[in-house]
Order: structure tokens, then sequence, then C-alpha cells
């Protein structure tokens, strides 16, 4: 995929924005000066055109025409002019005045400005009627009126020039104000754009090996990267966190697996290290077999585990939790009598709860079978079902030796055992809460347990009941 | 040779102790936690310390750095389900002499374990001679001139002891711990009753060297002058 970088982009558009302001600017003054040229220009055509018709005289014919006296005229030699009567003859004319001249000229007769080209250069042009006064004193003083329509007509190349030289200084200044605030621009952009660089070089070194991300102090002053940066860091925690349960929890499967299996292989060697009697050889072989079905009953327990956490609880199980209290009850009622411990239900309640049949067995169990383990003879267990509300609520009570507290936050974690070994030969992997929480979350609930030792657990567990059919509510 | 084994699974522990007791002869203590452990370690009655890395209570790795802290020099075999490389030269470090990943085989379990004993008692062969006397402790058994010598598990025990020691003294308090564990009634008169029964049978075989008995101090596997 082709990157773009966004430094580069801020810098380029900045720089577009600043030449195009340069470049208008620019515009602006040439026309602005051009204008002002033009108006001088035209100011200076008018001022020419007034010298040629002061130039026309008396031509002294019995006529009394009036005529151009050349001598009378100093004007630059480029200009063109041509003054003509009324009837459109011609008095008197600039000495270049060429055919073409007279042609663009002859086109209009309205006064004022126009502008024609001859031979490729420009003209601007006056075009005014006046009038001549001759032979004041011969008529009394007042005169004969000869009007006389006057062309001037001078080159605009030297306005153009003029307007060029005057804006040059502007466009010179724009085009270094340019160049200036362009290597200022991409300075500064570089600069103030260094903590985004820098948490990209952050982000871009984290990996499942290397979990360091500390955001740079500019990164964390900087008010829209710091969200960024702070949100990445939690996200970040969060998958360290999860990726050491993940590799935690995949050493102590090892751990627990490979300790099952040196057991298992040291007695076998141990049994076939020398010869033996056949009582020997028959209690090794019962051995083998507690040691077997402990093995399987950690990897099915870890299997149950993978499956609890794995996969999303399917849509419409169900079962009743009181008839699961019920079952698991009778089920344990010979090990309570074994151990002398009174096991007392009470489940008149209904809960409907989204958890499977065997889950809700397996949760009661392996909850009831603690509360049991950990009495003492002559003890008390009891198991409730009750409903508040919407939430079902089972409640486990023992009178046995209680649970350390030290050892109370991490009761739910797995493998874990408060009393290692104890627990080994009472057949415990350390995964029986592990797989109640995962059930009983699975279904939303929640699972509390409270000890205090010497005097017993409490274990609470609350699961929200779902109704009784597959989509059909409870009020109909 | 009396071995320590700190295991939290109990049948795991109570196979390696019933594998060193009946083919290698050795007196062997289980402990189930680590700070059990770490406390039985304190006698130093030990030649050999085997001890599980997870444990309750205290670690294997924890164990070796208070036993080596105070200058124990009892050679140590850890046992571990996990043999990341790290973690591997961590134990190493912290001074254990050798480790075995679980599960392991109980043979090479039993030759380690002697390997290592040998190795703290400044012997490289398994088997032991002084003088004309040889004793094998892959076998053992004890061969003067090439000739058994017929002794008992016990005899053979004590007798193995002295000869990693020989011409030192070594008191009969120090033989009762390290000949016997927790489960045996101290008694230092059943150990100079054996050492008589080996004086007797060494001398049968026409052997020269004897057990010498120090008063008030011990007991002395001496050769004489022209053997050596």
């Amino acid at each position: 995929m082709k990157t773009t970088s966004l430094g580069r982009q801020l810098i380029a558009g900045v720089l577009l924005a600043e030449f195009i302001c340069a470049a208008s600017f620019s515009g602006v003054a040439v026309m602005h000066e051009m204008h002002g040229h033009r108006r001088a220009f035209d100011v200076m055509l008018r001022g020419r055109g007034d010298s040629l018709l002061g130039a026309v005289q008396d031509a002294e014919d019995p006529d009394d025409n009036v005529t151009v006296d050349p001598t009378e005229l100093v004007v630059p030699r480029q200009d063109l002019y041509q003054v003509l009567s009324p009837t459109g003859r011609v008095l008197g004319q600039s000495p270049a005045t060429a055919a073409e001249l007279l042609a663009h000229l002859g086109g209009t007769n309205k006064p004022g400005y126009f502008n024609f080209t001859v031979n490729g250069t420009w003209y601007r042009t006056i075009r005014f009627n006046g009038v001549r006064v001759i032979d004041r004193e011969e008529n009394g003083g007042v005169g004969l009126r000869r009007p006389v329509t006057v062309l001037y007509a001078s080159p605009t190349n030297g306005m153009w020039h003029q307007t060029i030289e005057a804006v040059q200084f502007y466009i010179v200044a724009s085009a270094v104000l340019l160049a200036v605030t362009g290597l200022a621009l991409v300075w500064f952009l570089r600069r103030r754009l260094s903590p985004l660089q820098e948490l990209a070089a952050i982000a871009a070194r984290v990996s499942t090996r290397s979990w360091d991300f500390v955001p740079p102090a500019a990164v964390l002053r900087t008010s829209e990267l710091a969200p960024i940066a702070l949100s990445m860091d939690e996200l970040l925690k969060g998958l360290r966190q999860a990726f050491e349960r993940q590799r935690q929890l995949t050493g102590d499967a090892a751990h627990e697996l490979k300790t099952s299996i040196a057991v298992l292989k040291s007695s076998l060697q141990l049994l076939s290290m020398s010869p033996r009697t056949t009582d020997q050889y028959a209690a090794g072989l019962d051995g083998l077999q507690s040691d077997t079905e402990r093995m399987e009953e950690l990897a099915s327990r870890m299997l149950a585990l993978a499956r609890l956490e794995e996969a999303p609880a399917e849509p419409g199980e169900s079962c009743e939790l009181q008839v699961a209290v019920q079952a698991v009850a009778e089920r344990l009622r010979p090990l309570a009598a074994l151990k002398q411990v009174v096991l007392d239900v009470c489940a008149r309640d209904t809960a409907r709860v989204a958890i499977p049949a065997d889950d809700a067995e397996v949760l009661c169990s392996n909850l009831m079978m603690n509360a049991l383990q950990h009495s003492l003879p002559g003890g008390h267990v009891s198991a409730r079902i009750q409903l508040h509300g919407s939430i079902g609520e089972l409640h486990i009570v023992d009178q046995g030796e209680g649970i350390p507290e030290a050892a109370l936050p991490h009761i739910f974690e797995r493998f874990y055992r408060a009393d290692r070994s104890r627990s080994r030969n009472s057949g415990g992997a350390g995964l029986g809460l592990s797989i109640c929480k995962a059930i009983v979350e699975r279904a939303n609930g929640t699972i509390h347990i409270q000890s205090v030792v010497g005097k017993g657990t409490e274990v609470w567990v609350t699961v929200p009941t779902t109704p009784p059919h597959d989509g059909a509510s409870l009020g109909g | 040779m009396r071995v320590l084994i700190v295991e939290d699974e109990v049948r795991l522990a109570n196979n390696i102790a019933e594998a060193l007791r009946q083919r290698c002869g050795f007196a062997v203590d289980c402990a189930e936690d680590g700070a059990d452990g770490l406390a039985l370690t304190e006698y130093q009655h030990y030649d050999l310390l085997l001890l599980d890395l997870m444990l309750p209570g205290l670690d294997g790795l924890g164990i070796v750095r208070q036993v080596r802290r105070r200058k124990d020099m009892t050679p140590i075999l850890i046992l571990t389900a996990r043999d990341e490389p790290a973690q591997v030269v961590e134990l190493l470090d912290a001074g254990a002499d050798d480790y075995l990943t679980k599960p392991f085989d109980l043979g090479e379990l039993l030759a380690r374990a002697k390997a290592l004993i040998r190795r703290g008692k400044g012997v490289s062969h398994p088997v032991l001679t002084l003088g004309r006397i040889s004793v094998n402790t892959v076998e053992q058994t004890v061969r003067c001139a090439g000739q058994l010598v017929d002794l008992s598990p016990t005899e053979y025990r004590l007798f193995e002891y002295l000869i990693f020691r020989p011409r030192a003294i070594v008191s009969a308090r120090e033989l009762l711990e390290h000949l016997y564990d927790y489960n045996w009634q101290h008694h230092s008169n059943v150990i100079e009753a054996h050492i008589s029964n080996l004086r007797k049978k060494l001398r049968t075989v026409g052997e020269e060297t004897t057990i010498a008995t120090i008063r008030g101090r011990g007991y002395r596997l001496e050769a004489p002058e022209k053997q050596l």
C-alpha cells in the first residue's frame, strides 16, 4: 500500500496556499499599477492632444482655413497624430502617420480613448473635438470659429515597462518571502510533528516479545496525541496481561501434565526395576490405575475449561438450577454420609437460567463437593436456591475449615491450590473453581466466595433467569 | 548416603525415594513443601538435594539460593516441568548443579544422583579404590584384590561412606545422620555393631585395611602404609 506523509502533505498544502497568495497579490498589484499608469497615460495623451490643438494655426489662405504648424509642436517622434476638419479633410498629421493608422482612425467619429495595433505595436489614442478661433481682429474681436477633430496616438509599450518596473519589487519581495516562510514552515512543522513521529517509532517497536511502550513527554503534552498514547498504553497493558496469563496458563498446564506423566512413568519404571512379588505388582498396578484416573480427570477438566472459555454459550440453552442442585445432592449423599456431614438442600424456587444442564450440574457438583471435602465430621452443608426478582441465586454454606485470607484473591485462578499437597492428594487439579467461574460468567452471572478460617465458607452464585421457552416472554 | 527430596507431588516423591532406597541404598527424606524442605536442609545431613521447581511455600530456585547463601556445598539436582533455556540458566547460575525435566527416566535420575554425590565428594569414577580394596558404587559391591567381600546392605552403605573419605575421622553421629533417614530411631551402638561386623568381614578375606576407632571422635578407614 502506498503511504502518504502527513508532514509532507501539510508542507505542500501550506506552500501552495502561500504561492497562491503571493501570485494573487502580485496580480492585483500589477492591475492596480496598470490602472494608475493608464490614467496617467490618458492625461498625458490629452495634454499632448491639447498641445497639438495649440499648434493649429491660421493657414492665412483665402478660405481662412487652419493648418497644423509643425514648428509650434514638440512631441515624441514615435507618437502619431492627425488633425481633421469637420469635412474630413486632413489639416495636418505626424510625418510617420501610416495608412493603417488612418484606416483605424477613420473608423469611428466618437470622441474618447481607444486602442489599436500597427505592426505589433500597441497604441492608445484620444480623439476629441476642438475649436480654433482665427482672425479675431479682422472680425471685430469675435473671430472665425474653425472646429477641428484631433487624434493623438502614443505607443503603450512604455507604459507596460513602467508598470512592470513598479511591480517588480512586489513580485521579488513575494518570492523571497515565499522561500523564507517555506523553509521556516518546513523546519517548524518538522519540529511540531516530531511527537507524532516519536509516537509512531515507539509504537512500531512494540511486539509480543517487547511490550515496552513509554510515550515520550512531548507526546503526552500534545492534546491530540495524548489520548491516543494513553489508550494505546492501556490497550497494550491489557494485551500484555492477557498474553502473560495465556503463557502462564500454558506453562501451568504443561507443568501439570508433565508432572502427571512423570508420576506414571516413574511408577512404571520403579515397578520394572527389580523382580517383585505378585502382591507388589498388584499394589503397583492399583497405584498406576489411580494415577491414570487422576490424569484423565485433569485432561477432561482442562478441556472443559478450554471449551467454556473459547466458545460462547449457545443461545436458547437453559436449565432449571434447582433441578441440577437436587440431582447433584442425590449423587453426593453417600459421600456426605461417609464424611458424616449433613447435606441440606432447599430448592423450591424455580430458577431457569441460561446454563446448559450439564454445565449446571458441573457447577453445583464442584461447589458442593468442595464444601463436603472441606467439612469436618458432624458438619453441615446447605445449598439453597432463591429467586430475587429476575435473578436466581445459589447459596452454598459449609462449616468447614475455611480458606486462608491470603488465598482468597487467587481461588478462581487456574491451577491455584490453597493447600497444594492436600488438594493433589484429594484429586483436585486446581481447576474446579475456574470452571465454575467460566460457567457462571458465560451466563452473565457472578460468583462470589467469602470464608473465615475455622468457621466455614459461603459461596454465592447469581445468574439472571431466562424465559421458560425460547422466544416466548414471561408475560405471554 | 542421604538424600532429601522436596516435591509436592507425593506419588512422584515416593517413587523416587523408593528407587533411591532400593537401587542405590540411600537414606531418603521427603518434604512436600518448600519451607519444610529448606528447614530440613539446615541440618546439613544430606549428600544430595533433589528439588522440584514449582513448590508451594518456597520454590526450588528459592531453596537453591538460600542453601548456597549459607555456603552449603551439598549437590543440588532440580526437577522441572519447564525447560526454557533462560530458566535453566537462572537455576544453574543460582548454584544448582544439574537439572532434569519431567517426565524423566528413573534410571537416568539415579545415575545423575550418584554422579552428583560422587562429584560432591571429589571423586569422578564410580569405582573407588584404597589399596587392594575397590568399591563399585554402581554394583554396590566391595572387592578385595578381586575377591568379593560379602556385605549386608547397611554394611555396604557404611563402608561406601567411609571410603569416600579415606583416612579422615568420621564421627558416629555423622554416620548416623548420613546413613539413616528420619524414620530411623537413632542409636549410635547400631553403628558400632555394623563397624565391628565390617572389620570381621575384611579380616576374613585377608585384608589389612581396617576401620580404626578413635576414642571419643569416631572412626577412620586405615590402609597399611605399604599398600599405598
